[in-house]
């Protein structure tokens, strides 16, 4: 039988579901709203850009600024989701391997690293903003106080190392 | 002795499975704690700081908009009309559907940016085209796993983009024109071994029995699909956009095309298209910021230059350097992901490539090649792990394929290493 003429075939969407999420204590669509909304906003203001310099032959050089910071608070709010699901970018080669304990172990030792350092961005970032606050820092582009944009790193970090505690907790509590 | 310690912790946590991010991170903060004992907070104020800065660059927008372009394309429908397509043109008879599976990747290369995507999107489509013509699953599974790591050479490419941020002298254009050449060179590669394996194993036996498409329909069917790379690189090209906005561009068209025209995408599956590749995103910005704190205190430690002097003095010349580097790499990379890769060895590489004042753009051409190898060595080929995945076969079981798609593509880096012109010509002759 030829693809060609069979229109099922043209029209099946590709990607099968991914496994379920395990369930966590805070729900996870928070981050996976945030994510849907900011991909989104970053898509269509970039878009809008070119449309507008070209009936305009302008751009507007702020969205360049606040599009930089869309992109930060991607990283964190879907980084955040990403750590709960354990999907970040690490060697499988040995730590998947082996006992079961010790899969399990060191899957906790990944998470309890995550957890360490993101507590150390959020506490140390707490005086980023500070900084930024007491001296009166204002954005390069559009000149708003910076801290507006910093207030979110301890923000997001402390979510990040929540989930990442979180992850330690249920990677224990597994059978 | 900090400098030491910076990557004993680092490599261990690595080979423990912690996430790259996390380990480059607290294995770089550690340092600059240690190495700032009387500065207030040991320093430490630096680590948000690179955080951030590591962030905040406008050219890794790029990233996510086309990852998000990948997601997309992935599930228009373009895929299966441009195999339609292929097959009109080549026909059918042994081996035909292989090569048609590795033209197809090519061509999608020349919209999406990344490997896994490129094998998703073709995997989908010519894996259970090639069993029903009789095809063994491993075979298709290495074709295509193979086939997709052309997509990080042919423009755009994510790798490229992350190079660019890491390389003062490399532009993105320059790059994305230096990757042409050697992208469509390593698919004529892959296609020479694919093909005699398959005439010599005899596979494909149902093949030529298969009616072959009529041209001129599936030209109409498959010419969305052809204009977009158009759209994307002649765009590009043509001044109209940078490369984040060629990203853009593609996006609204691929879903122009998907929701529209092919209707394989729905309202609702938009929500799954951008969580998914705003995740995908996420994970490699992550990393990309907490390299940057390692590169941080790398550079404070001030270790990189006495290892370059002893590499640089060692006595084995410049090829010789260049044949250790590339043979360390291949190593690394067979447990390492490609942007990894670029992140942790770029800026620990950087003052060999300016002492031997190697070409910027050449250099970034010869690292994809190394790392599209990389994504279809077995036992970490992201390529694979999505192809083994929709053929439903272990990857063990491709090993007995790969091995002369990786040597013959393997030529080809060797080809680029002794005829520079390879990558530097096409960015040369249009002005980059």
């Amino acid at each position: 039988m030829s693809q060609h003429h069979d229109p099922e075939a043209l029209n099946t969407p590709v990607f099968e579901a991914d496994e379920p999420d395990e369930s966590t204590r805070i729900p996870l669509q928070i981050e996976d709203w945030l994510t849907v909304i900011v991909m989104g906003l970053l898509a269509l203001i970039t878009f809008a850009n070119v449309i507008a310099r070209y009936f305009t032959d302008q751009s507007f050089a702020w969205t360049e600024e606040f599009s930089v910071f869309l992109m930060i608070v991607l990283a964190l709010v879907a980084g955040s989701a990403s750590v709960a699901r354990n999907r970040q970018i690490r060697i499988e080669y040995f730590a998947d391997s082996g006992s079961e304990k010790r899969q399990r172990a060191l899957a906790r030792f990944g998470a309890l690293m995550v957890f360490v350092l993101f507590a150390l961005i959020a506490v140390l970032s707490v005086r980023v903003v500070w900084d930024d606050f007491r001296f009166g820092e204002t954005s390069p582009g559009i000149g708003i106080p910076q801290w507006w944009y910093t207030i979110w790193l301890p923000v997001f970090s402390t979510a990040i190392a929540g989930r990442a505690l979180g992850l330690f907790i249920r990677r224990g509590r597994q059978p | 002795m900090i400098a030491t310690l910076l990557f004993v912790a680092f490599v261990v946590m690595m080979l423990l499975g912690v996430p790259i991010g996390a380990a480059l991170g607290l294995a770089g903060a550690a340092c600059i704690a240690l190495a700032n004992p009387e500065a207030q907070w040991f320093g430490l104020l630096a680590v948000p700081q690179n955080f951030y800065a590591g962030l905040g660059k406008y050219p890794l927008l790029a990233i996510p908009m086309f990852v998000l372009v990948g997601s997309i394309f992935d599930r228009s429908g373009v895929a299966q009309r441009l195999v339609n397509f292929a097959i009109a043109i080549v026909g059918r008879g042994p081996g035909m559907l292989p090569m048609v599976a590795i033209l197809v990747a090519m061509f999608l290369g020349g919209i999406s940016g990344s490997g896994p995507a490129n094998a998703a999107a073709v995997g989908a489509v010519m894996i259970a085209a090639m069993s029903r013509a009789g095809y063994p699953a491993a075979f298709s599974a290495s074709v295509v796993g193979a086939a997709a790591a052309t997509d990080i050479l042919i423009p755009p490419s994510v790798a490229f983009i992350v190079y660019s941020v890491l390389v003062p002298g490399a532009s993105v254009p320059a790059l994305f024109a230096a990757g042409m050449v050697p992208g469509v060179l390593a698919g004529i590669a892959l296609i020479v071994p694919t093909v005699w394996m398959a005439r010599k194993h005899k596979m494909g036996a149902h093949e030529s029995s298969l009616p072959r498409p009529p041209f001129w329909q599936s030209l109409r069917e498959a010419s969305w699909g052809l204009a977009a790379p158009i759209l994307i690189l002649g765009g590009m090209r043509a001044g109209w956009f940078t490369p984040t906005e060629a990203a853009v561009v593609a996006v609204f068209y691929g879903l122009f095309v998907g929701m529209v025209i092919h209707r394989t995408i729905r309202v609702r599956d938009l929500f799954v298209i951008l969580r998914e590749s705003g995740e995908l995103s996420a994970v490699i910005l992550l990393v990309v910021s907490l390299a940057g704190i390692f590169a941080f205190s790398l550079s404070t430690l001030g270790v990189i230059d006495p290892v370059t002097n002893a590499i640089v003095n060692s006595g084995l010349g410049e090829y010789g350097v260049l044949a250790l580097l590339i043979l360390m790499l291949i190593t690394v990379g067979m447990f390492l992901d490609g942007v990894s890769i670029f992140l942790i060895f770029v800026p620990l590489l950087w003052p060999i490539v300016q002492h031997y004042q190697w070409d910027p753009v050449w250099f970034g051409v010869i690292l994809t090649l190394k790392v599209a190898l990389g994504q279809f060595t077995p036992p970490l080929a992201v390529n694979l792990m999505v192809s083994c995945r929709i053929a439903g076969v272990r990857m063990e079981d491709t090993v007995r394929w790969v091995g002369w798609m990786l040597f013959s593509m393997f030529l080809v880096m060797v080809a680029v290493i002794a005829w520079p012109d390879l990558a530097t010509w096409l960015p040369r002759y249009l002005g980059y």
